[in-house]
């Protein structure tokens, strides 16, 4: 069919080679995944029976694999999608990562992983369905599961077991991750509804309604009309959801009518308008969300399922939620379109309605419609603005079309201006819809008309409008994406962040399409702090953005999102949230523009398929416009300095002396050149060290103290004992805490001075990066190199001599030695050791338990592995070390028991079999502790 | 230095060597061109770097008589001239910039004729770029050439690496690119060479020539040292043996230097009369420990030599063999008390072992010896267990101290 051509444009190989991520992560399942994610068609068509077979049971291992990874659970899932004709509906809300489904919003309708995440999570609602209760929470469902699917899917018999399998998961993932789901599930039927509401309305309408931000005039409509529907109804049962419904299946035929112009199939619309439809979808998005923070009602023919999803910490969570509610939308569409066929049963019907959206409409029929309704939360309304934004006229506009608006309104100077062309604009569109020309109409080649004002007519970048030609709501951005963000702490403070926000975003014009944004933000924040969702993030990304690429316009907006960030530098209140801040002050985002500019044009050149030579052009034609923009951008915006990249200065002519004479100041990334007002003068970071060395505070501040001074001294090109102290002080602190990568910076550093001659306490320091290396076992080059490289005189050094005994200690397993020098370690080199402790004790444990028979008491085990005579003050108290120790030897797997005279032992013939190392207590998905954002919360307070 | 020279000789010296260049590459003769490239063998002074020192406008001279080939002749008489007055430094940025342009026509030359070239080229500009780094270091700047030279070799790597009869160039590249990067000790760049080398379908590792596959496998089986995979690094350096050329001593010696330590560590020790062929007695002594026993002469021996053994990189690996040499000396210990006390041959008390270790002057109380025997019993050394209680080592009737048989411990 059409799908299958289309999809392979989208699926385009060359395109996907530039995914290594998600591919690997793909890989490890089974060749049906890897299909899937790389040419998702192809299968889907040729093998719908099979799936269920053969991809199930590798939906389970992906899903194991990587609980938080969304990009493998969606490949994995889409052959669930297809099974499942009832699932879609609530699959599709539910889908949990919310990268994922952004990107597929951007890109492609049709992407697959979309299509599978849904019906993920539809198991799980439909299992609540089954229940028959009204409102089931997730939790509940998962015992009933089997049995729903073998209902559900027709023919998937033998894949039951392998559900089960998931389903035993599931309550894990749900945990985590369901809420969103559910929420975003709903969302999707609101969707519907919301588009009823649009079909009455207009395109565009001058919309005066400031707290949405970015929301063009539909959007207020939306609003009014719709999102009371949604809204109001709360979660009085289906029935009045049902209502709705109704309407929304004729809506949605007219819509897509309207927007067609003239062509009446999706298919049609599609191949027109294919970018637009996402977009689209987008518009709905405010809705469901709004809707899906509290139950949804599943319809299904005549029967109706309730099930609750709880959202509202999760919006803020998932990023890209938005998206992900467009998406579900989408399916929801080809859902309602496509169930007449499935509904009798067919597992074929559905595949392909999920995996081709663009097929889909031969019925046009809603079979049924699941409808969700908001409750109302505080972060509802947060959500709330960023979503309308969303919801902006963009529509079913052809790419052209857009790219066209949003010259004409770039060009606007000011408010007036910009209402003026709106009215203008308004009427050409409404023109072109009325005569059908909307979508063979050229538009990159269309004329501007004249600014009502001549005004300034050249520049774009006025006062406030800055940003606006690109900006998106990007308080819907901030608190989704940025909770992730590495060492964003505070989520209250984004959601306040995001408050402030729609004044720029009101401004912001038509031509912003929420799209692009995410998969901006997405890439950009989650691929970064979210490594479990890495790969698929990136994946979903970069087809969206080839697919935008082709799109023209869409690459355009894609930028615009960085630069709508434009927060200014604000709430910095709390010191440590500098860096966030820096991400999103202005500066920076241009910078990142800029960059991606680059990046974009590069492969944009290179990409040949699929895009006619007309868009290219358009795009190329965005991007030279940007650049302008940009451009013009610094030397209006800020006044803070010039704004070259940081890439471009000249640090040589940069070398300044400072003249501040604060003594703390908070550390801040540069991205332009130091101001002098701004930089301290050496004596007076002396005084800062000083402050920092003396100061009572906790570690984050005096680390963020220090890297400010070690800014200021960089920035100065001061290269003296002080730049060795504060490094030497800020490597101590760091090992202190634990800190690694922060005293890697630091010793690196400090090599560096070294070898240039000024005098420190370099033995110490070759001391502890001995220790470092072998302890963190880099790579016994490196550690043989800093053995070589260490002088004559330094082995003397007890410090550096301990440390070459710890060393031998470890390579030859000798933990008792191993712990007497941790008790007898010198300056702190014990800190460095506490972090190889654990391991030690372990690789003890199982040594022990091997070698020892029959018994080995516990005492001595304590003595040996270091649990008693390493604190005094502890030793006074006696049993406190022994206890310790018998509750780690329990943790760790050994068998304790007590031997005829009442002295606890361990057994080690049984022990050697059930040793193990314990989960940490503490394990994020990501490997990385100190990343996890709770983590960072207690150690900053 | 340069005597007196006319101008007219010193104009037909230059227009004689450079028509000879353009000749050789007319007339495809590899040997010829290689041997008219190779600038840092060329002693100080030589009738062509007098004629450029007579006449300082070779350039120009280049450039008019050969303007197509321009890129490459002109950087190139100003390498050999920069050479023969000993700046290595600009020798080396002229070089670089006719490498450049050689790798260009290079890749355009359908024959691998020019590749006896392409060698010296590539060696060339190791040795030129060493030459660089060294008068770079005394005069306190940044030696960065030799890296520049790697990431040069790069670059021909990725010319050669390609179908066709290029191909069997490559791994002449790769060694050089490995003698790059052990000297400057960014041993883990070699990982990506390797990998093309070892998994891309176009290489078949039979069509290399022998010298480069004995080259390679010596670095590979030192970078398998580094890494502890004594099983690799054996096949490895064992393959280097082989191929070696027997004649070359010195290469021997130094594949020798790193297959001794692993086959030490994988219990096969060499004789003697080996190592003092080879020059490698400061094996000698840790051969010696490790065959009594002797666990104050391995450290002694480590100790002497630790320098030497740090900076080949296997002192890692012969501290490992400590453990054996424990291992020795329970056995030891085993072979007496079966003779004194055959009832109780498999019974070895702790304090007896202390005793012996005392006997050596090694210091080490109970629990640390302790902790030995567990571990000797953990790493499969000894089979048998240990009794806490009565700290008694309890030894296995059947083959107490297992030979390793080629595992690594």
């Amino acid at each position: 069919m059409d799908t299958t051509n289309q999809n392979a444009v989208y699926y385009d190989p060359q395109r996907d080679v530039s995914v290594p991520g998600p591919t690997q992560s793909v890989t490890n399942s089974e060749p049906h995944v890897v299909q899937s994610a790389n040419s998702y068609v192809p299968c889907l068509t040729s093998v719908q029976h099979d799936y269920n077979a053969a991809q199930h049971p590798n939906y389970y291992y992906n899903y194991r694999q990587a609980e938080n990874d969304s990009s493998v659970q969606v490949v994995v899932q889409s052959p669930g999608a297809a099974y499942q004709p009832l699932a879609s509906f609530q699959n599709s809300g539910s889908y949990v990562c919310p990268a994922s489904n952004t990107y597929y919003n951007a890109g492609t309708h049709q992407m697959a992983p979309g299509y599978a995440t849904s019906s993920y999570y539809y198991y799980h609602q439909n299992n609540a369905l089954a229940d028959g209760s009204s409102v089931n929470n997730h939790a509940q469902s998962y015992q009933s599961y089997t049995p729903d699917i073998a209902q559900s899917s027709n023919s998937l018999p033998t894949s039951s077991v392998h559900y089960q399998q998931h389903y035993n998961q599931w309550p894990y993932y749900y945990d985590q991750s369901a809420q969103t789901l559910g929420g975003l599930a709903v969302a999707g039927s609101t969707t519907s509804i919301t588009k009823a509401a649009v079909v009455g309305s207009d395109y565009v309408h001058p919309s005066d309604q400031p707290p949405p931000p970015g929301t063009t005039s539909w959007k207020t409509d939306f609003d009014n009309s719709a999102s009371p529907t949604a809204q109001a109804p709360g979660i009085q049962g289906y029935q009045n959801q049902y209502a709705p419904k109704a309407t929304v299946a004729p809506v949605f035929q007219n819509q897509y009518v309207n927007n067609t112009a003239g062509i009446s199939t999706f298919q049609n619309q599609y191949a027109s308008s294919e970018y637009r439809h996402s977009s689209a979808n987008y518009n709905q998005l405010p809705l469901s969300i709004q809707a899906d923070q509290q139950n949804t009602c599943h319809l299904h023919g005549s029967s109706s399922n309730v099930s609750s999803a709880n959202h509202v910490s999760e919006n803020s969570r998932a990023p890209g939620q938005d998206s992900v509610t467009s998406n579900v939308h989408m399916v929801n569409k080809l859902h309602i379109q496509t169930n007449p066929q499935i509904a009798p049963g067919l597992p074929i019907g559905t595949p392909k309605v999920d995996k081709s959206n663009l097929e889909a409409d031969s019925s046009s029929k809603p079979a049924y419609v699941c409808v969700s309704m908001p409750k109302n939360d505080l972060k509802a309304v947060a959500v709330q603005g960023g979503s309308e934004a969303v919801m902006q006229v963009t529509g079913s506009f052809p790419v052209s079309l857009r790219t066209y608006v949003e010259r004409s309104l770039a060009r606007c100077k000011d408010d007036a201006q910009r209402t003026a062309i709106r009215r203008m604009l308004k009427e050409i569109i409404t023109k072109a819809t009325a005569d059908g020309t909307l979508h063979t109409k050229n538009w990159d080649i269309e004329p501007l008309f004249t600014l009502p004002e001549i005004a300034t007519g050249t520049n774009m970048t006025g006062t406030g409008n800055d940003s606006s030609p690109f900006s998106f709501p990007s308080s819907r951005r901030s608190p989704s994406r940025r909770t992730k963000s590495r060492w964003e702490p505070v989520p209250e403070e984004k959601v306040a962040n995001n408050v402030e926000f729609p004044k720029q975003s009101a401004k912001s014009n038509i031509c912003s399409s929420l799209e692009p944004t995410k998969r901006t933000s997405n890439s950009w924040h989650l691929s970064k702090f979210v490594p479990s969702c890495q790969s698929p993030l990136s994946q979903f990304s970069q087809r969206s953005t080839k697919k935008q690429r082709t799109g023209g316009g869409a690459s355009l907006t894609e930028n615009g999102n960085v630069s709508s960030d434009s927060v200014k530098e604000q709430d910095l209140t709390k010191y440590y949230v500098s860096s966030i801040t820096i991400a999103n002050s202005p500066e920076e985002k241009k910078r990142r523009e800029h960059r991606s500019m680059r990046f974009e044009r590069r492969q944009g050149s290179s990409s040949k398929s699929g895009s006619s030579l007309q868009d290219e052009d358009a795009t190329a034609n965005i991007y030279t416009r940007r650049a302008l923009s940009l451009l013009l951008n610094r030397s209006n915006g800020d006044g803070a300095g010039c704004g070259l990249a940081v890439e471009d200065l000249d640090w040589d002519t940069l070398t300044i002396k400072g003249t501040c004479q604060e003594i703390e100041k908070e550390y801040l990334r540069l991205t332009k050149a130091p101001n002098p007002a701004e930089v301290r003068p050496e004596h007076v970071l002396e005084k800062a060290l000083h402050m920092v060395e003396t100061s009572k505070k906790n570690y984050l501040y005096k680390c963020d103290q220090l890297k400010s001074i070690r800014q200021d001294l960089v920035v100065q090109r001061i290269q003296n004992e002080l730049t060795v102290k504060v490094y030497e002080t800020h490597a101590r602190l760091a090992i202190q805490s634990g800190d690694v990568p922060e005293y890697n910076q630091c010793q690196s550093q400090l090599k560096r001075l070294y070898r240039g001659g000024i005098k420190g306490c370099n033995i110490e320091f070759s001391a502890y990066n001995l220790l470092c290396v072998m302890l963190h076992y880099i790579s016994k080059r490196d550690l043989l190199s800093s053995m070589a490289s260490l002088p004559k005189e330094a082995k003397k050094d007890a410090t550096v001599k301990h440390a070459l005994e710890v060393r031998s200690a470890v390579s030859s397993g000798n933990y008792v030695l191993f712990f007497k020098l941790y008790k007898a370690a010198p300056n702190l080199n014990s800190c460095l050791m506490d972090l190889y402790v654990e391991r030690m004790r372990f690789e003890a444990i199982k040594c022990m338990s091997k070698a020892y028979r029959p018994t080995v008491p516990v005492r001595y085990a304590a003595h040996v592995l270091g649990f008693v005579g390493i604190d005094e003050v502890r030793e006074a108290n006696g049993a406190d070390g022994l206890e310790e120790c018998k509750k780690w030897l329990r943790a760790h797997g050994a068998v304790l028991s007590v031997d005829n005279n009442g002295e606890l032992q361990i057994d080690t013939k049984v022990s050697s079999t059930s040793l193990h190392m314990p989960e940490p207590e503490n394990a994020v998905s990501h490997g990385d502790t100190s990343l996890a954002v709770n983590d960072f919360l207690s150690r900053a307070s | 230095m340069a005597a007196y020279l006319s101008m007219g000789e010193a104009h037909r010296r230059i227009g004689d060597y450079l028509s000879r260049v353009v000749n050789a590459i007319s007339s495809s003769d590899g040997a010829a061109l290689a041997s008219l490239i190779s600038v840092s063998s060329a002693p100080g002074s030589t009738p062509l770097s007098d004629a450029l020192a007579a006449f300082p406008d070779f350039p120009r001279l280049a450039g008019d008589r050969f303007p197509h080939l321009a890129d490459l002749l002109i950087p190139l008489l100003r390498s050999i001239h920069s050479h023969s007055l000993q700046r290595f430094s600009d020798a080396y940025s002229s070089f670089e910039k006719a490498a450049s342009a050689f790798l260009q026509e290079f890749r355009n030359w359908e024959t691998p004729w020019a590749m006896e070239a392409m060698h010296t080229v590539a060696l060339e500009i190791r040795l030129l770029a060493e030459k660089a780094d060294r008068e770079l270091a005394t005069t306190g700047k940044n030696p960065d050439k030799l890296q520049a030279a790697g990431s040069f070799l790069m670059k021909v790597f990725g010319a050669l690496a390609v179908k066709g009869p290029k191909r069997i160039g490559a791994l002449y590249v790769t060694c050089q690119l490995f003698k790059i990067y052990f000297r400057l000790g960014t041993v883990n760049l070699c990982r990506s060479v390797i990998r093309s080398i070892e998994t891309a379908r176009n290489f078949d590792f039979e069509d290399f020539p022998v010298k480069d596959k004995v080259t390679y496998m010596y670095y590979t089986g030192r970078l398998e040292v580094f890494n502890e995979n004594f099983l690799v690094a054996d096949q490895k350096l064992t393959y280097a043996l082989m191929h070696c050329n027997p004649q070359s001593e010195s290469n021997l010696r130094r594949i020798l230097k790193f297959l001794v330590p692993v086959k030490l560590s994988i219990g096969v020790l060499p004789k003697r009369t080996l190592l003092e062929r080879y020059n490698l007695l400061e094996y000698a002594d840790v051969v010696t420990s490790l065959k009594r026993g002797d666990l104050r002469l391995l450290r002694q021996a480590l100790d002497r030599h630790e320098d030497q053994f740090l900076k080949s990189g296997v002192y890692l690996v012969l501290e490992k063999l400590e453990l054996q040499v424990y291992q020795r000396l329970v056995k030891k210990i085993h072979i007496i008390q079966r003779q004194k006390e055959p009832a109780k041959a498999h019974q070895i008390k702790l304090d007896v072992v202390v005793k012996a270790l005392k006997w050596l002057e090694i210091d080490m109380d109970v629990d640390e010896v302790e902790c030995i025997m567990a571990c000797l019993i953990y790493k499969n050394l000894i089979k048998g267990y240990f009794a806490h209680k009565s700290k008694v080592l309890v030894l296995s009737k059947q083959d107490p101290f297992p030979k390793l048989n080629g595992k690594p411990v």
